[in-house]
């Protein structure tokens, strides 16, 4: 895409948009959004959300999945800063947790710049050992 | 806490309904977690805490409902019912509008060339798909009602002319008509039990099913005197034995069974199987007397506890000892069991408990030596 592009320079302009979107939504069909379409046809139908176009819910699919992913990253950008300011002596106390652990801490963080106040409950305790071992991350 | 806040708003919101709707939510909520931490990982997390994918896939899911709720809305306003692809492109940008994109300072600016579509494009060009990790069932699951058969499907002439052939079919007779089934229960009540189930899978239940029913129970209580054996004292134990089973008024009035084995023979047969036993006497038998030869060996091992002849005392002869064993145990008394056990302490059977366990293992472990080395029965 051209991102000088200005949509209302010419009618050639949209056309190309034209093109260039249909052939998107038809990109679609080919790629597999890691939120499968059950779910999120779904939530959309709780929605009242009614089409029976796929690439609609490929469409919002893709959306969704690209936000969760931009949370989770400004989530790892957090958890890193965080990881850092640790003072050397005690890093090196710390140093097997090295982990990067997705913590309520960091997503509260991350999800505020996208309009989502989360918040923990004042009296909310999640595990401190919670994420660390491999074999209960499934639970 | 994201959890409980929402399930909260929920339940204020729809009570009635919440309880149902709660178990398909908790599977797509389920594989909304499975898909956001695949995401989390691929985004370079080696792990999280649950509460907080829980929050994270809560969040997801909300923003596709939403950016479907908006889609909807501008279907509506544009006065269509189904959306398509510029209300979900609007309703994207409602979304994005927090953070902002370009092009979002001009109100007018072309759908088609939305920088949120843009920045979608951009990002489905950079990154790998990864599928979800399981094939995920469609949901939730419509159940298709089964409906009773009409009469042309069955393939069935109405019995009366007034009633068409497209409604459903009757039951079949056996299941409404009450001598038929009484006369089926009195020739062989298994075989009546057979087809009764039969019937029931066949058609659904109708009015009359009930007062078939009460006849298999009643069939069932009259079990024990119709297949009486004429074994008085097995009577009389089973009698002492669970009074609820045996309704004492029937004994008299019921016709001798035909089969009446000498006691002697009928004996030897349960000695060697209790199982037999216990199908001879069509369920009459407590379970304690199932056990009662290995209740009984354990006694008398008890009794002779050191001795080499203990499988010898449980092989000689168990039976007279097993009788009384069993009236007593329902007495709530052991004494007297047998002659030479009047020494053993008296305790009400409940106190017995523990020891039973305990004895029950230890009988069953000298049934297995005697069974393992049959050459020091053969000796003895």
């Amino acid at each position: 895409m051209n991102p000088n592009h200005n949509p209302q320079s010419s009618d050639g302009g949209r056309h190309d948009d034209d093109a260039a979107l249909t052939e998107f939504l038809a990109s679609l069909m080919d790629y597999t959004p890691t939120i499968p379409d059950e779910l999120v046809e779904h939530y959309l139908a709780k929605s009242g959300f009614q089409s029976p176009d796929l690439r609609l819910t490929r469409l919002v699919a893709v959306a969704t999945q690209k936000f969760v992913a931009e949370v989770a990253g400004d989530a790892l950008q957090h958890c890193k800063a965080r990881q850092a300011t640790i003072p050397k002596d005690k890093r090196d106390r710390q140093q097997k947790d090295k982990r990067l652990v997705l913590t309520m801490e960091d997503l509260t963080k991350a999800l505020h710049d996208y309009g989502v106040n989360v918040r923990h409950q004042e009296y909310f305790a999640d595990s401190p050992s919670t994420g660390m071992d491999p074999a209960t991350r499934d639970e | 806490m994201s959890n409980g806040g929402g399930k909260t708003g929920r339940h204020l919101e729809k009570p009635s309904t919440w309880k149902r709707k709660s178990g398909a939510d908790d599977f797509a909520q389920a594989i909304a977690k499975i898909a956001v931490a695949q995401l989390l990982e691929s985004q370079g997390f080696h792990s999280f805490q649950q509460s907080a994918l829980e929050a994270l896939s809560d969040v997801a899911v909300r923003y596709a409902s939403s950016i479907g709720r908006s889609a909807h809305y501008y279907a509506n306003l544009a006065g269509r019912t189904e959306s398509n692809a510029f209300d979900v492109i609007q309703g994207l940008e409602d979304l994005v509008y927090v953070q902002g994109f370009s092009g979002a300072s001009d109100v007018d600016h072309c759908l088609e060339d939305s920088g949120a579509v843009r920045e979608i494009v951009q990002y489905v060009n950079e990154v790998e798909p990864i599928p979800f990790v399981h094939p995920v069932p469609r949901f939730p699951i419509v159940k298709d009602r089964e409906l009773t058969p009409s009469f042309s499907r069955k393939g069935k002439v109405p019995p009366a002319e007034h009633i068409p052939a497209w409604l459903p079919a009757f039951p079949d007779p056996q299941t409404y008509s009450l001598d038929s089934t009484v006369d089926a229960r009195g020739a062989d009540p298994h075989a009546a039990n057979g087809k009764f189930e039969q019937e029931r899978e066949n058609d659904k239940g109708d009015r009359s099913l009930l007062s078939s029913q009460q006849q298999m129970v009643s069939g069932m209580f009259e079990n024990p005197t119709f297949a009486d054996p004429d074994d008085a004292k097995a009577k009389k134990a089973s009698v002492e034995g669970n009074p609820f089973l045996a309704p004492p008024l029937k004994v008299g009035e019921k016709e001798v069974a035909p089969i009446a084995p000498p006691t002697k023979l009928f004996n030897n047969v349960a000695l060697d199987n209790p199982v037999a036993r216990n199908f001879l006497d069509d369920k009459s038998v407590s379970v304690l007397e199932t056990f009662a030869p290995a209740i009984e060996a354990m006694k008398s091992t008890s009794c002779d506890s050191g001795e080499d002849q203990t499988t010898r005392v449980l092989n000689e002869n168990p039976r007279v000892r097993f009788k009384i064993g069993v009236g007593n145990r329902f007495l709530g008394r052991s004494t007297g069991l047998s002659p030479e056990k009047e020494h053993q302490r008296t305790l009400p059977w409940f106190a017995m408990e523990d020891e039973k366990d305990d004895r029950k293992r230890r009988a069953e472990k000298i049934l297995r030596e005697s069974l393992e080395n049959p050459d020091q029965l053969v000796q003895l």
